[in-house]
């Protein structure tokens, strides 16, 4: 367990924050949603089997040149493609406006974060703060509740469940979206 | 104060779950292999479940970092050595890499590349160069061929360009340097450069926006006083383009060869010499060989595989 937190916590660190820049870089460039997809699946699944890590010297652009060219590929394959796509798709590798630099969206998508644990259905979101604000462990707030560990853990499940869906929905979502996941999560 | 539920709705296992699971800090072997056999060969799943433990942790109280400075350069060696899954794509990343980059185009290859200091290159075709960034300087060392950079202002850390003897410092501005035979080209497009020869006894020649020298053993020649468009002309390359005007064919087809695997060969002396003009793809020597044939009275010959000779044209002549 710890080996994966720890991997999850360089991917925290380094690559997560440009997610949704990645995305919309290539967004742009006219790929697909299911090509980005799984070009980003491609990379995080690369990441995920790496021996180790440490040694990689800028994560963020190690990342994005495995996504972007799994994407290159997925563009090699199709029948027809503009021809400006590919050009500017290989020679965007060297940046015209690289995706992953900007330490501003970090603290934005940060930001967007916290609104997100504000967000989420009460319980919930009593949890998720205790545990994320206030960093107790689940076993603290299940004896400061007096519920099981397991039943706080459902509620973490359930918190993560929604701040992930939030996250993927972009965040553009805004009060609206975070409400309809809300109710989602209400239902199941 | 509101009790959470105690019994939420079931719910499949999903990378969530295993993330709050995670969470917990509560893991058995069970768990493990549980999580194992969950994941198995599915990607999706492998790459879901990293991607939701790191939004999760997105939440945490501590700060975001930025991202970290670069290793030091036996770090990077390392990880060449022991991720060999991962070469294929560090090729791309390499130009983040702030220190001892090198880089090399092919034949009909531009690249343009941004450096970490807010500087972009753009390496001409069949060229060759190595970055090196410290803290005090900025230093190119062109190999082969030509570049052209367009230098962030740093005031403490000069831009220096070497190729062979000779130098080429900037501080903030546009210029590009050319290996040639007999000499180094540069060119400026914007602001200030000094260069100077290693072997010189006289102080650097300072050349503003405009100016195109040939620097050789002993001297620094001006090609350009600037003010005619030329050096912009002689930069055409960077948006993939060839500016001919008053080259003479000989001239023009050196420059095709230099972007082309397409050789073009102008033996005959009765042609040579002949002005040109217009502006043309780099990529498109047979465009450049068509308006040839249409303009003047040349004669092309294509028997020889990746080769185009042109001579006069015999049946032209009365």
């Amino acid at each position: 367990m710890e080996d994966r937190l720890a991997r999850a916590r360089w991917v925290r660190q380094h690559v997560f924050p440009h997610d949704l820049q990645m995305r919309n870089w290539f967004r742009k460039r006219g790929i697909s949603e299911d090509d980005i997809n799984e070009a980003m699946q491609e990379a995080y699944y690369r990441i995920a089997k790496l021996d180790e890590v440490e040694p990689i010297a800028n994560p963020g652009a190690y990342f994005f040149s495995i996504a972007r060219n799994f994407a290159i590929q997925r563009l090699k394959q199709l029948p027809v493609v503009p021809f400006e796509t590919l050009s500017e798709m290989d020679s965007a590798h060297l940046g015209m406006e690289s995706p992953i630099d900007e330490t501003v969206h970090i603290r934005l998508s940060y930001d967007k974060v916290r609104a997100m644990i504000a967000a989420l259905p009460e319980r919930c979101r009593a949890i998720v703060e205790l545990r994320k604000v206030e960093n107790w462990s689940q076993k603290e707030i299940a004896q400061h509740f007096g519920i099981t560990e397991k039943a706080v853990e459902k509620q973490v499940w359930l918190g993560i469940r929604a701040v992930r869906e939030a996250w993927r929905k972009g965040e553009s979502a805004g009060e609206a979206r975070l409400e309809a996941i809300e109710r989602r999560g209400m239902k199941r | 104060m509101t009790h959470p539920h105690p019994h939420p709705p079931p719910l499949t296992p999903d990378a969530a779950y295993w993330a709050a699971r995670m969470d917990s800090g509560e893991w058995s072997a069970q768990d493990e292999a549980a999580l194992r056999q969950w994941l198995g060969d599915d990607k999706a799943r492998h790459a879901e479940l990293l991607e939701t433990q790191a939004c999760w942790m997105m939440l945490d109280q501590a700060e975001p970092v930025a991202e970290t400075l670069p290793s030091p350069l036996w770090r990077r060696r390392r990880f060449l050595a022991a991720a060999a899954a991962g070469v294929a794509a560090m090729v791309g990343a390499a130009r983040f890499w702030p220190r001892g980059q090198s880089f090399a185009t092919r034949t009909g290859e531009i690249r343009r590349v941004p450096l970490n200091d807010g500087s972009v290159m753009m390496i001409n075709s069949g060229s060759e160069l190595a970055v090196e960034m410290s803290a005090h300087a900025r230093n190119i060392e062109l190999a082969r061929g030509e570049a052209w950079f367009q230098v962030a202002k740093d005031a403490t850390r000069p831009f220096v360009v070497a190729a062979g003897d000779v130098r080429a410092k900037a501080v903030g501005t546009a210029f590009a340097v050319r290996l040639r035979e007999g000499g180094v080209e540069v060119n400026v497009t914007e602001g200030v450069v000094q260069t100077w020869g290693m072997g010189h006894d006289s102080a650097p020649t300072r050349l503003t926006a405009g100016e195109r020298v040939l620097v050789t053993q002993n001297a620094v020649v001006f090609l350009d006083r600037g003010g005619d468009g030329s050096t912009e002309q002689a930069l055409a390359w960077r948006n993939g383009m060839i500016d001919l005007s008053g080259h003479t064919l000989a001239e023009a087809a050196a420059e095709f060869n230099r972007y082309n695997t397409l050789q073009i060969v102008v033996n005959d002396p009765r042609v040579a010499g002949e002005r040109m003009a217009g502006i043309f793809r780099i990529d498109d020597p047979r465009g450049f060989i068509a308006a040839l044939r249409d303009g003047f009275a040349l004669q092309v010959d294509n028997s020889q595989p990746g080769e185009v000779r042109i001579t006069a044209k015999e049946n032209g002549r009365s």
